[in-house]
């Protein structure tokens, strides 16, 4: 008798419930609703164009870097070395194309190349790095968490030595400054618009593509993927490889928005970059987290530190603010996906 | 009249989707050798592990000397006078024997080891028992036997009044297994009760009193081992009698080869060569530990190996992504770990395998994906509400559906199928029967390895037997195919 019944199903309507990702992405668009309507009734002038696009142009760079930990952290690994990466990207790029001039300072000296070819050339340097993290990792199985704090040490390292531990910015031809100063819209820059393309990108490759599909086969479970024939060491070298490229996109580009390639740049991006990715709901030992998810996690989070310098809130305590907004966040969507489970 | 040590009375276990432990009741008298015999999915270790509390049951009495008993954890089923040897030694090697025996109970003040009478005790325990072992030697250099030994020792020292062995000669040489049963013997004379599972039937006619049949979950039958006429009795018990007869013999065809393996080894498997022509359901059989898991993962090319493997006349690569494009599929033996990406949905699990089939460079074609599930779930009868379900939600039948047809659909012309119906309920087994005659009716070819031989019985075309990593024997299947021969052999008998 219970056979027969659980034997009638209707598949006509393909998909039935809706996912889990698509819920808790829901959920956190309706918290993000939430908190800008908060902000909007007890903050003066914070309903406004003004305010949605200061909350892009202040946090795009930290999107461009979600992207590649939302794909790392669904493949299960993390990657701590992004941060040092925007370092070195920004303090080579200003290097490579500062003037070979002899009047100038050392630190005003560099290589005299054209922009974009500093760009090519910073952007091999942080392929490197990239690489060092894929060979340990994927290849020689070392705990990504060791092997990307050391790397991040390294690459801050490098930004160091050849800013002299300060920042190189004398020298610079003016095209250093274009993208990250060319205004499009109000406060948006090209930088930010780049931020926007490479968004699009990453969402189609994710859902649509077998290079996404195949990282969430790894995350979800490793040694079924590699039963299932994909080439798991490969694909996790490439993730590295990827990664270390968009770190090094947003060093160059934050540079640009300076004009000044700074060695102490991007410290903690790394720990911003997991926070927003973690907020969009992905899960740490991976499987599970979307870049959609990511943003709506990093927008959550400019709302709530704009909203902050908006009632006047002094800087400092805008770290314990985010803290306790991430916590809460984690804990309701732990909670809403245990209790739908049931 | 004998008294009852322990009642065991309508004992039920379920897991999702199974009944592990089904309507059990029996006794166990007391001061006896009790054997409890069945294949592997019979429900033995099951009931050994709610009798020490590491499940739970879900319905049932345990009577204990007549009063109701329930085990918390081990170490509580221990106080209550329960100890079990497991098949996994619980040694430290780097201790020495004296602290492993007191490992636990030592007694202390201020935070410094005491010398007590109790170690005294425990070590006059181990010298009764095995006088050849020296209390300060390390563990790490004794044997396997010998470190047996100690466990016992510490169950006989904790003065329990029954002792659970589970497979405790599996690692033991043949004097090994002398001295042990010595051991067993001189404890049932102090009045200790043993419960004995063991697969090698010779054992049980020679040391027990009792045995207690178990099959499918559920209670065979209890017997004096003085009622049992012989060996055949035994294993009729065991497999039951009805299965055989179902299996259809194949007409002959002259087929062309498929696979051909050439003195494969590694670190299981001697030597192992065979060969499969296209369209047959190979099975192979072997008790736990006798290498099938090794030689289908070799085939496969998860786990390297030295030797030839020759498929489809050209020489295999080692590696899955390899073998998988030649044209293989493994349904493995850990669904949960290596066959299914539980947290992903069934239409991702279904695809995974052939991903280059549903997308045109590197592109996926989702509406084909949904439409491939669709088409599964209908054929292979998937019970679920929806295709976006997570697989963790299913129950274990549905779920090996599952991940057959990630195999069937990534197009394979050879199965490979490890325990293909472990853990799933007998509804879903007779399923999954049905669509392996029926790939074979397709013309795909079929590999099928089990550790339990009725189902072998039921679908192969011919047989081969493992014992510790060698083909013992090879088979054709039919009526005159000789069960006690076939337990005999992989038990470690010699081939006639």
């Amino acid at each position: 008798m219970k056979k027969e019944k659980t034997r009638i199903i209707d598949l006509s309507l393909s998909t039935g419930k809706m996912s889990n990702e698509l819920y808790l992405n829901l959920v956190m668009v309706g918290v993000l609703i939430a908190m800008f309507t908060l902000g909007s009734l007890f903050i003066n002038h914070f309903f406004s164009m003004s305010t949605v696009l200061n909350i892009i142009a202040n946090n795009w760079y930290i999107v461009i870097l979600g992207i590649g930990v939302t794909f790392l952290l669904v493949s299960g690994h993390l990657d701590m070395s992004v941060g040092g990466i925007v370092a070195m990207a920004g303090v080579l790029s200003a290097f490579f194309c500062q003037t070979q001039n002899e009047g100038f300072s050392e630190l005003g000296r560099g290589l005299g190349l054209p922009y974009g070819v500093a760009i090519l050339l910073t952007l091999a340097c942080c392929l490197v790095i990239g690489l060092i993290n894929a060979l340990f990792v994927a290849k020689m199985r070392v705990a990504s968490i060791i092997v990307t704090l050391g790397t991040m040490l390294i690459s801050r390292g490098v930004g160091q030595v050849v800013a002299l531990g300060a920042q190189r910015s004398a020298g610079l031809p003016d095209v250093y400054g274009v993208i990250g100063n060319t205004p499009i819209l109000g406060p948006i820059k090209i930088a930010a618009v780049i931020a926007a393309l490479l968004v699009l990108i990453a969402l189609f490759i994710e859902k649509r593509t077998v290079f996404g599909r195949r990282t969430y086969l790894i995350g979800a479970n490793r040694e079924a993927a590699r039963l299932s024939g994909v080439k798991v060491e490969r694909h996790i070298a490439l993730l590295y490889l990827l990664n270390s490229l968009l770190a090094g996109i947003t060093g160059i580009l934050l540079a640009s928005e300076m004009k000044a390639g700074i060695s102490t740049r991007g410290t903690g991006f790394e720990f911003s970059a997991l926070v927003v990715v973690l907020l969009g709901g992905a899960n740490i030992n991976g499987g599970f987290g979307s870049v959609l998810g990511m943003i709506v996690g990093a927008l959550i989070l400019g709302v709530v530190s704009s909203a902050a310098y908006g009632m006047l809130l002094r800087p400092e305590w805008q770290f314990i603010l985010l803290a306790v907004v991430t916590f809460l966040a984690i804990l309701a969507q732990r909670y809403l996906l245990d209790r739908r489970s049931r | 009249m004998e008294e009852c040590v322990l009642q065991i009375r309508n004992l039920v276990r379920d897991f999702p989707g199974v009944r592990a432990v089904n309507d059990v009741s029996f006794d166990i008298k007391c001061n006896t050798i009790h054997c409890l015999v069945g294949e592997n999915g019979a429900g033995k270790s099951t009931l050994i592990k709610i009798l020490t509390g590491a499940f739970e049951r879900t319905e049932g009495t345990i009577l204990l000397n007549g009063k109701e008993y329930y085990a918390k954890n081990p170490k509580d089923a221990r106080e209550k006078g329960i100890s079990t040897l497991f098949q996994e030694l619980n040694v430290v090697d780097q201790l020495t024997v004296e602290q492993n025996l007191t490992l636990g109970i030592e007694d202390s003040r201020f935070g410094f080891l005491l010398k007590t009478d109790k170690i005294k005790k425990i070590v006059a325990v181990l010298r009764d028992l095995e006088p050849s072992i020296n209390p300060k030697e390390k563990v790490s250099r004794l044997s396997v036997a010998k470190k047996q030994i100690i466990e016992i020792a510490k169950a006989v020292a904790s003065e329990t009044n029954i002792i659970i062995m589970d497979e405790p000669t599996a690692a033991l040489s043949e004097s090994e297994v002398t001295r042990l049963f010595t051991i067993i013997r001189h404890l049932k004379e102090k009045g200790v009760t043993v419960i004995y599972i063991s697969h090698r039937l010779d054992e049980i006619f020679e040391l027990g009193d009792y045995v207690t049949v178990m099959r499918d979950g559920k209670h065979v039958g209890t017997k004096p081992i003085a009622d049992v006429k012989d060996r055949t009795e035994l294993i009729q018990m065991m497999i039951g009698k009805t299965v055989i007869e179902s299996y259809q013999p194949k007409e002959e065809q002259a087929a062309e080869m498929l696979l051909e393996l050439k003195e494969v080894s590694n670190h299981k498997l001697r030597n192992v060569s065979l060969s499969v022509k296209k369209g047959e359901i190979v099975g192979f059989y072997g008790l736990v530990g006798a290498g099938k898991t090794e030689l289908v993962r070799a085939i496969y090319g998860a786990d390297p190996y030295e030797g030839e493997i020759i498929y489809k006349g050209e020489k295999l690569g080692c590696s899955p992504e390899k073998t998988i494009s030649a044209g293989i599929a493994l349904v493995p033996e850990e669904r949960r770990t290596q066959g299914l990406f539980t947290m992903l949905t069934i239409k991702h699990n279904i695809s995974a395998m052939n991903l280059r089939r549903i997308s045109k460079f590197g592109l996926l074609n989702t509406f084909q994906e949904r439409s491939t599930a669709k088409e599964f779930i209908g054929r292979l009868n998937i019970k679920t509400d929806s295709m976006e379900k997570e697989t963790s939600k299913l129950s274990g039948g549905n779920q090996q559906k599952v991940v057959f047809s990630k195999c069937l659909f990534a197009n394979a012309d050879l199965l490979l199928l490890d325990e293909p119906t472990r853990g799933i309920d007998v509804g879903a087994k007779s399923e999954i029967y049905s669509i392996i005659r029926g790939l074979a009716r397709e013309g795909k070819t079929v590999l099928f390895f089990s550790s339990e031989l009725p189902e072998i019985l039921h679908s192969c075309d011919r047989i081969y037997l493992l014992y510790e990593g060698v083909v013992k024997a090879e088979l054709k299947n039919g009526e005159g195919i000789d069960m006690q021969e076939i337990i005999r052999i992989v038990t470690g008998g010699n081939a006639a």
